[in-house]
Parts: structure tokens; sequence; C-alpha cells
């Protein structure tokens, strides 16, 4: 004894019965990967810590593979797929915006906040992903120097600004690491907390230690760049 | 002397034509042990006969009186003002159909899903008046009584953003209903069955995981983990993943 | 304003709580048309909030061995102290272990056996045999030789209940909940359904059908501390007891449960002390040994009743911020595990509303209002005295199953086995029935619940109020009408009770009444409410003699000769007071005789 559906419904389940089952996982398994290149990526770009000779030959070394080459569009490919499979979740129309805010305003319930704050993340890392992007693959190769430089730069610094400066660059960057740590962080507790591996207060503490450490890491690293920036001019 | 509490009440009858809803403010004297159920009470016999509230068992096990309280679902009965603020802010529970006040039709909304997941025991044998029972492992007997435990009373729901913003979702209540049939090896079902009944956005792949119902449930179901048991298994049965011996769910 | 739905069905049940969904599936299932009206969605019924379990001679557990209907029988009658109408009693106990194998069939996950030897509180070892292993399980209950009481930990009327709801939702039976029956549609001689007022929109509406059941559970609202629901106000019963022709059976006997939790009165269930628990005083001395050797905390719930409060007069209660006087529930020595998974619905109740933890501390309990054992008086098929095509079941009816003491387990049991076995016979009358009604008649009906809502409105007949009166009643049936009575007290409780009947005549409502009002809904109950009340104060009042649940401290004793006999009440339209009528209780299998508990007269021990 179903009870009526549309013929939409009925249709869409018709055309093919697991839809949702691969759209969800292919949003939880885009967002592993994501997470996985996001920590990678960090943990390649600390390497500058340690020393730009370290970070240059393991940046030679991906170009060298053609790791880079293939690397950057695949993940571009990755961050579209995942913008449009976990963007379904997020509230589109005004009304679930309204009804999502109030809810969340109304609660005070934490993991709420959180989400909530991973949807207006979500936005920023993809500007400001967009943006990385673009400065990146401009600017190319990639070098511990031209890393430098692009982190230390200031701007607008034209005359007709009034010599106006500001060091917009490192003031992204800090943006960056932290929204897009935090949509990361709290992307992979999600993920896990739907799946239901772990204890998910237990494992909170250990995502949020990760993210800790990953951002500090960041922090340091975009340090040392603006050192050998400083070094080098 | 107890404390002045302040109460600020949801108020809207949808049956009385020119009724608006609006918050009503009314002032009762605290005394120990006083409960919402007490206070809701007193405040109908002796300021306000017309405000509207559910209660049935006042003991926690019916699911009769969740409402927001202080913004948050819980329920009303088991709720002592003494941990809260002097100032109580009750609301009806959202998704429901609001019947008047802090009154919502949680029972047509129950029946519905039900009737949706087909939540009965599916099975081809007959009953025998003659026959022992079909013998089963006390751990099994827990196991399914756990989810069982359930009394529908919607704060999950209420809580749950999906539900709030999407109509057809059956909530961590159904989906933890279904679990309770998964497991029950009287449910003749199969995997296949199972997933044409929660195998969807509307059921087990709609959750967004902000575990707001895991949080909120009065009686502590372990909801998290009934939602992604259900999730892993729909999964499971969705992709033919047959990993003999290997346990992933 | 008129009736705003008419519908028309073969069966209709007035109530969704399990005696009523049960007998709802039998009428289903053999294709009639039915209708269930509750005030609540079925899951919220007061049946829910049963927590032991069900009795059932299914003899699988270590100390059930060699159980059988005949000794279940046995126990039934003696804990209704031969009031019980044994027929029915007898069919009882041999229809409720397939009752309750059905029931597993449906998917309640009943606890099982599981093999091995087990020590018990009371030190006793037990062994669980490898043969009976994984069948269903039983615990120990008051006033049972054997092991009988089947469970699903202490969630019992929890998992029943649900499950015959998914058999309700499975046939797709229609309930309409928040639907109030305010009167019977009859002529005098058939029932022809009822005026029910919507508890959403304050609309009426008429319920035609060829057979209507009562379901409506028990009145235990008519008490101040009841562990009983809210709704529990016997609205059913006492729409019954308004036609004036269906007398309510043996209202005196009402059964006070040993164990609520003050200050709030909820249940701690009888499967506490089955399981081992003890019953201690103020020196925290275990006391129910010294009064009652054999059975100690598992006598029958009248006799542990009194004799808590037998203590507490002499006294040793204790006098805490919980209660005046009350007594301590220890289960401590049963530990944490055992606690939380058998016992867990009290253990959180303990918790929610005393902040105690049983598993280490002791909960406050006193004897509280639990149970009506009277009800719409039927016949051993559940067909209601004085009018055609009624049936009753479950609390709200007096099949006879329970005398004038119930036994733990056997509500919940009597509630499907009832289901079944008069649901056969609603199948079989209502096949043989035909819809015959004069709607002028169903028109008068209508507008007399009309005429009453407007009065109420207008207060044409006063400017009474309606909680006032509740609380009035409430308490004079504390005071007058409670586990010990005597003559001179119920005729005050009588003379009270009189007078606040008239007042409820005189309610007037504060508020306008408009849309689902609930001060409209309580005042629509009260005249009824009161009615019941009297017919457990005055029915008390004229049985001079002391039997099961319902003592008189001047006849103290049980009286065979004059009293083996059963009240049945009448209200004459017009009157201020029932009109008692009695008809014998036949012993035809078990002559009365010593119930093994309860007839010392050892006074109190203190320590």
């Amino acid at each position: 004894m179903e009870l009526a559906k549309t013929l939409q419904v009925t249709l869409n389940k018709k055309a093919n019965p697991k839809t949702d089952l691969y759209v969800d996982l292919a949003q939880s398994l885009s967002g592993v990967f994501l997470v996985g290149f996001l920590w990678m990526h960090m943990l390649f770009v600390a390497t500058i810590i340690v020393s730009p000779e370290l970070f240059n030959s393991l940046s030679e070394g991906l170009d060298k593979y053609y790791l880079a080459q293939v690397g950057i569009p695949a993940t571009i490919l990755l961050i579209i797929c995942h913008i449009f499979l976990a963007g379904r979740r997020a509230p589109m129309r005004l009304r679930d915006m309204r009804i999502a805010w109030r809810m969340t305003k109304m609660m005070g319930h934490a993991d709420t906040w959180i989400w909530a704050g991973q949807v207006i993340t979500a936005l920023l890392v993809g500007i400001f992903a967009s943006m990385h992007l673009w400065t990146v693959l401009t600017q190319w190769p990639l070098r511990a120097a031209t890393s430098a430089a692009r982190v230390a730069s200031v701007g607008p610094a034209d005359p007709s600004w009034g010599g106006f400066t500001f060091p917009f660059m490192i003031v992204f960057y800090v943006i960056f690491l932290l929204v897009g740590e935090y949509h990361a962080g709290f992307g992979l507790y999600r993920i896990l907390v739907k799946w239901g591996w772990f204890e998910r207060h237990k494992m909170g503490y250990v995502l949020k230690g990760i993210t800790v450490i990953i951002v500090a890491l960041g922090f340091i690293a975009l340090y040392t760049f603006t050192k050998i920036a400083g070094g080098g001019a | 002397m107890g404390r002045q509490l302040s109460f600020s009440i949801f108020r809207y009858n949808p049956n009385i034509p020119g009724d608006a809803p609006r918050m009503q403010e009314y002032k009762l004297e605290e005394y120990e042990g006083m409960t919402l159920f007490v206070a809701l009470n007193d405040i109908r016999e002796k300021l306000d006969p017309t405000l509207m509230f559910d209660f049935v068992c006042r003991a926690a096990i019916c699911g009769s009186c969740a409402m927001m309280i202080n913004g948050r679902p819980g329920l009303a009965c088991k709720t002592m003002t003494g941990t809260l603020p002097s100032r109580i802010n009750l609301m009806p529970l959202p998704v429901f159909k609001l019947i008047g006040d802090l009154s919502v039709d949680t029972g047509t909304w129950f029946r519905n899903l039900q009737v949706r997941t087909e939540s009965w025991i599916h099975t081809n044998k007959k009953f025998d008046p003659e026959a022992l029972e079909v013998r089963m492992e006390n751990k099994t007997a827990e196991a399914i009584y756990e989810p069982e435990r359930c009394i529908e009373c919607g704060c999950c729901v209420a809580s749950c953003i999906t539900a709030n913003i999407r109509d057809d979702f059956l909530g961590a209540t159904g989906i933890n209903r279904v679990g309770r049939f998964l497991i029950d090896p009287r449910d003749e079902r199969t995997d296949a069955e199972y997933f044409e009944v929660v195998g969807s956005e509307e059921g087990a792949f709609g959750c967004v995981g902000l575990m707001a119902c895991d949080d909120n449930c009065p009686i502590e179901l372990p909801l998290q983990q009934q939602l992604a048991f259900v999730r892993r298994k729909m999964a499971q049965a969705g992709l033919k993943l047959d990993l003999k011996g290997m346990k992933i769910s | 304003m008129s009736a705003k739905n008419a519908y028309i069905c073969d069966v209709l049940v007035v109530g969704a709580g399990l005696a009523a969904e049960r007998s709802a599936v039998e009428a289903a299932e053999a294709g009639l048309n039915v209708i269930i009206l509750s005030l609540v969605p079925p899951r919220r019924s007061h049946s829910t909030a049963a927590q032991g379990g069900m009795q059932a001679s299914l003899g699988n557990a270590a100390l059930a061995k060699g159980d059988n209907p005949k000794i279940h029988f046995e126990d039934t009658v003696k804990g209704s102290d031969w009031g019980c109408d044994q027929e029915v009693a007898k069919m009882f106990c041999e229809t409720v272990p397939i009752m309750i194998r059905q029931l597993d069939y449906w998917g309640v996950p009943w606890n099982r056996v599981t093999a091995g030897k087990k020590k018990l509180p009371s030190g006793i070892e037990v062994e669980d045999t490898k043969d009976k292993e994984g069948l269903i399980t039983a615990r120990d209950f008051g006033g049972v030789a054997k092991w009988r009481c089947c469970y699903t930990s202490d969630g019992t009327g929890h998992t029943v209940q649900f499950v015959v709801d998914t058999v309700v939702c499975k046939l797709g039976i229609p309930v309409h909940d928040r639907m109030e029956a305010i009167a019977i549609i009859h002529d005098g001689e058939t029932c022809y359904g009822v005026v029910a007022r919507c508890l959403r929109t304050g609309e009426l509406n008429v319920y035609l059908a060829k057979s209507t059941v009562i379901a409506t559970g028990g009145a235990g609202r008519i008490y101040a501390a009841s562990t009983n629901a809210v709704i529990n106000e016997g609205t059913g019963a006492a729409i019954a007891l308004n036609t004036g022709l269906v007398p309510l059976g043996n209202m005196e006997a009402v059964q006070f449960h040993p164990t609520g939790m003050p200050p709030v009165f909820i249940l701690m269930t009888e499967g506490a002390r089955g399981d081992g628990g003890y019953l201690l005083d103020k020196n925290l001395h275990r006391f129910m040994p010294d009064y009652e050797p054999k059975k100690k905390e598992l006598a029958s719930r009248d006799v542990v009743s009194r004799r808590m409060i037998q203590h507490i007069r002499a006294g040793y209660g204790v006098q805490s911020k919980y209660a005046p006087q009350h007594l301590w529930l220890d289960i401590r020595h049963l530990g944490r595990q055992w606690v939380w998974t058998n016992l867990r619905e009290i253990a959180t109740i303990a918790g929610n509303f005393n902040g105690l933890d049983p598993a280490k501390d002791l909960v406050p309990v006193v004897p509280t209002q639990h149970y009506t054992m009277g009800g719409v008086r039927t016949n051993k098929w559940g067909y209601a005295y004085g009018l055609k095509g009624l049936f009753a079941i479950g609390e709200a009816a007096c099949w006879d199953l329970h005398g004038f003491n119930r036994l733990g387990g056997n509500s919940l049991a009597e509630t499907v086995t009832a289901g079944y076995i008069v649901g056969k016979q609603i199948v079989k009358y209502t096949l043989g029935a035909t819809q015959d009604f004069n709607y002028k008649l169903v028109e008068d009906f209508v507008k007399q619940e009309e005429e009453r809502i407007k009065n109420l409105i207008s207060g044409k007949n006063g400017k009474e109020d309606v909680f006032e009166i509740r609380d009035a009643m409430q308490q004079t049936m504390m005071d007058h009408v409670h586990i010990f009575r005597t003559g001179p007290s119920l005729e005050q409780g009588v003379a009270k009770l009189q007078e606040l009947y008239r007042r409820s005549l005189k309610i007037g409502l504060h508020s306008s009444g408009q849309g689902a009002n609930p001060e409209l809904a309580q005042a629509l109950r009260m005249p009824g409410m009161l009615r019941t009340a009297l017919c457990v104060a005055y029915g008390g009042l004229m049985r001079t003699e002391s039997r099961g649940s319902h003592f008189r401290e001047d006849y103290p004793k049980r009286d065979d000769a004059n009293w083996l006999k059963r009240t049945l009440a009448y209200w004459k339209e017009g009157a201020d007071l029932p009109t008692l009528d009695y008809e014998p209780v036949a012993c035809p299998i078990m002559p009365p005789g010593d119930r093994g508990y309860g007839e010392a007269t050892a006074g109190p021990k203190g320590k």
C-alpha cells in the first residue's frame, strides 16, 4: 500500500532507482578526495619550512612526471563536481534559506551552526580557489621564489590610488587558509558522521586536532614565504 | 519564595477567523519540582483557559508534549523549570501541521510515515496458533527493542534542517524505524525491497548529517548510529556488494 | 451549527489503545468497515505506558516450569478475591498464550530465555535449560505461583501497542484521532453510534455504526494522584452510563498500585519487585516479610498497598521532599547492568523527575490509584448490558476478569485477549445486523449536544468554574474513597460529590469556547466524571464487606454469604445518585477460599 506518487517521482525512479545512492556516494567521495588533496597540498607547501630547495625539488618533480599537469585539471574538475554534488544540500530557495537560518538561530545547536558555517565557507572557498588558481597558473611554473613573491606582493600601489599599499595577498591567504581548512575539516567530519564508522564526539576532537596542526603549518609556511620574499628583495 | 517565571508562548489558532500569530506573556511563581507540565496547566487553569497544548502520560513515555523550549525541541512534561532561566520561550514544533498554540498534528504525520515506509513485519508465513513461537536470541530481541523505543515525539524531525525544508524527508525517526525492521529476522523483506523504501533522497541518502536529531532525542536513541547503519546497509544493497566474511554494516 | 460530517461504518471503535486496536484488527480482517475514534493518536494511548509485562502461562523460564492456564486461572481468581467471572477468567487464561505468540509473529521483541545457571537476588540459584533457549521468557510478578509475566524490558505496553498499531496501519483502518465521543446515539434499545466533538476544530461529527465498541480505558483521573495518563477520565464509560440503560459494574473496585513515585505519581513497574526489588521503611528495614512471610513484596497489589499504608500509619513512613509520607523502593542490589537493561524505563523516569539513579539510589514510592477494575458491564462475549450493538472491552469494561483486584500483568494481557475474543463476537453480531436508523433521532442527539455547548458558552445554567470542580472532586476521592474506607467517611464523600455534581451542571465557561477550546472539552466531560466518581463512592459505601482492593475498616472481612455479588450502577435521568443493582457472582470452578496471602493479621514490626 504505497502512498500515491506523482508522475515525476515515478519516472525518476523508473529511470534509475539508484541515482540517489550514486549521487550521495559521489558527494562523499569527492569530499574525501578534496580533503585528501588539500591536506596533501598543505603538507607540500609546508616543505618550504624545511627549505626552499626541498620545496623546489618537490615542485619540479611534480612537473617532471606530469603530476601537476594532470593533477591540477583533475582537481578543478573535482571541485566543479563537488560544487554540484554538495551544493544540492544547501538551501537554495529563499524560502529554504529563511527556514534554515531561523532554525539555526533558534536552536543554537553546535553542529547546525557549524553546517551553516560550511555553507558560507563553501562560497568563499569557491571564490578564493578560483583566484588562487588564476594567480598560480598565470605565474607558472610554481617555485619557492614565485610563491614567495606572490604571497608577499602588495597592491595596488598605483599613484592614482594615492600610492596606497596593502599586503592584500597575505591577508587573502590567511583567510583562504582558515576557510579552506574549516570547510575541509568539518566536511570530513560530516562525511564520517553520515557513514558512522566512529563515535562522533571523539572523532570531532581528532579532526579538530588535525585541522589545527594543518592551519599552524600553513601559517608557518606563509611566514616563511614572506621571510624569503623579504630576504630576496 | 520561588522565582517569578515569565513565559513567552506562541499563540495562534488557525480555526478562529482573524486570529493572528503572536507571542503572549504569562507570569507564574515557581515552586520546587515544577515541570512545564505543571506550569502550562497552571496557566490554562488560572490565567488563560484557551491555551492549547498536549499532554498525555506526563511521564516522558508517550511523546505527546514535544515543543520548542527556549528554541530547542524537548518534552515539556519532563522539563523542570528549575533547569531553565526565568524567561521561558515556548513555541510549537515546526514541520508538523499547527493545530493551535503549542499543539501540533504529529499523529497524521507519523501515520503517513508508517504507511510510506511500510513499517510492519512482512512475512509469507501464516500464524499458527498451535505452534510454539519461533526461537530468537535474547540479544536480537534487545537489539530490536533499542530502535523500537522511539516514542514518535517528533523532536528529531523538528530539529532537522532537511526535514524543515523538505516535506518528503522521512527524518531520523523514519529511518530509525526502518532500521528496526532491517535487523528483525521475522521480516522477510529483501535488501532490494528495503532499498525501494529508504534508498533515496527522501530516506537514508537525504540526511545531511547535522545530528540535531541525535543531540535532541529525549530518550537518547543512538540516532547517528541508526542513520549510518541504514545508509551503509542501503549503499551495500544498492551496489550489490557481496563481501563475504567482511563486516561492513 | 449542526453535525459537520456524518460517517457510516460497520464497526465504530471508540478509543485506540490496545484493546481497541486489537478488536479493530479482528473486525477489519473479517472484511468489515471499521473506524477508530481516539482522543490522541493510537501510539500515545495510555496502553503504551504499561511497563512490566503480560501474563501468559508459556512455562519457558526456569521458575515457570510446569505452568499452565489452570494455574494462571487460580492465581487470577485468588487475586480477584473471588470477585471475577470465572468463565471469563478460564477463557482468558487459555487464550492468552496464543495471543503472546501472535504478537511475536506480528513483531513484538519479547525477551527470550538464555540458557545457563543464574543466581537470583534472593540467593536462590536457578537454571534455564538449553531446550527452552530462544523461547519467550517471563519474570516474576505479584500474586502468582509461577514466573509468567512476558516482557520487553520494562516497555512492554509500548512495544505491544506499537506492533498492534503496525497491523492497523497495514490493514489501512482509518483512525480519526483527536475526536472525542461525547454522546451515544440510541433509541432505548439499540446503539446506533456516537456524536463526537473534533478536538482540532471543535466541530461536531456523527458516527453511525452497526456495532459500537467502548474501549476508552480507565477513569484514574477522578483521583488527584493517579499513575494514569491525563486523558484517562473514563469518558467512554461515562457516556455509556449517561444513557441510563447501561450499567457500570463494580466501580468501587479501584486498584492502588504499591509503587507510584511521588511527587509526580508516575508508575514504578511491579517488575522492579518481580525482578527482586525490596520495599524499605524509614529505618531502611525491609518490612514486607514481617507482614507477608510467604509472598513478601509480591503479594497481590491490594495487599501490598494496604500493608504499606499500615506500616506508614504505624509511624515507619519516610518524610522527605518527595512526599509527606512515603516508603522506599530498593533495586540497587540488582546491579547497574540489570537495572539499565530490564528496568530501563523506570530508571529513566526516576532520573527525569527526581534526579535519582535507581542503580545507586533509593526511589520514593507510595500506593497510588492505578486501575479501574469496574467499567461498562458486559457479558462474557463483550456485549454491554442494556443496549444492542454496544460492546465494551479493556479497562473501560467490566468483562470481569479482575473482580476486586487485578493481578499485575493481567491488564495488558486482557486488552489483546478481549480484543480478540470480543472482536470475534463483534464480527458475528455485525455480519448479522443492518444499518437502520432514524435520522431524526440522530439529529436530536446532535441538537442536545449543541445545546449543552451553547449553554456552557453562554453561562445560561451558571458560572461555576470547571477546574475548581474537578480539583474538588479529585481531592474528595483522595480523602474519602481511597485505600482504607469507612462508612462515615464514604458518606461524607458521597455528599460532597453530590454537591459537586449539582454544581457541575451549572458550569459556565470563562473563555469564548471557540474552536477546539480545552476548557469546553473539560466542561463537557465534567458531569460524566462526577457520575463515575459517585458510582465508585456510593458503590463503596453500600458494599459492607472487604474484598480485594475494596477495604472497609468497619467491615474488614470478606463476606461471601452476603456479598458474593457484583454491583451494577445505573444513572437514571435527573438523578444525583446512581441506582444500584446487584447480580450474583458464580464460582462454578473454584469455590471461595483462602488467597494464601493478606489474611494474616500480623502487626507492624519496626527495627
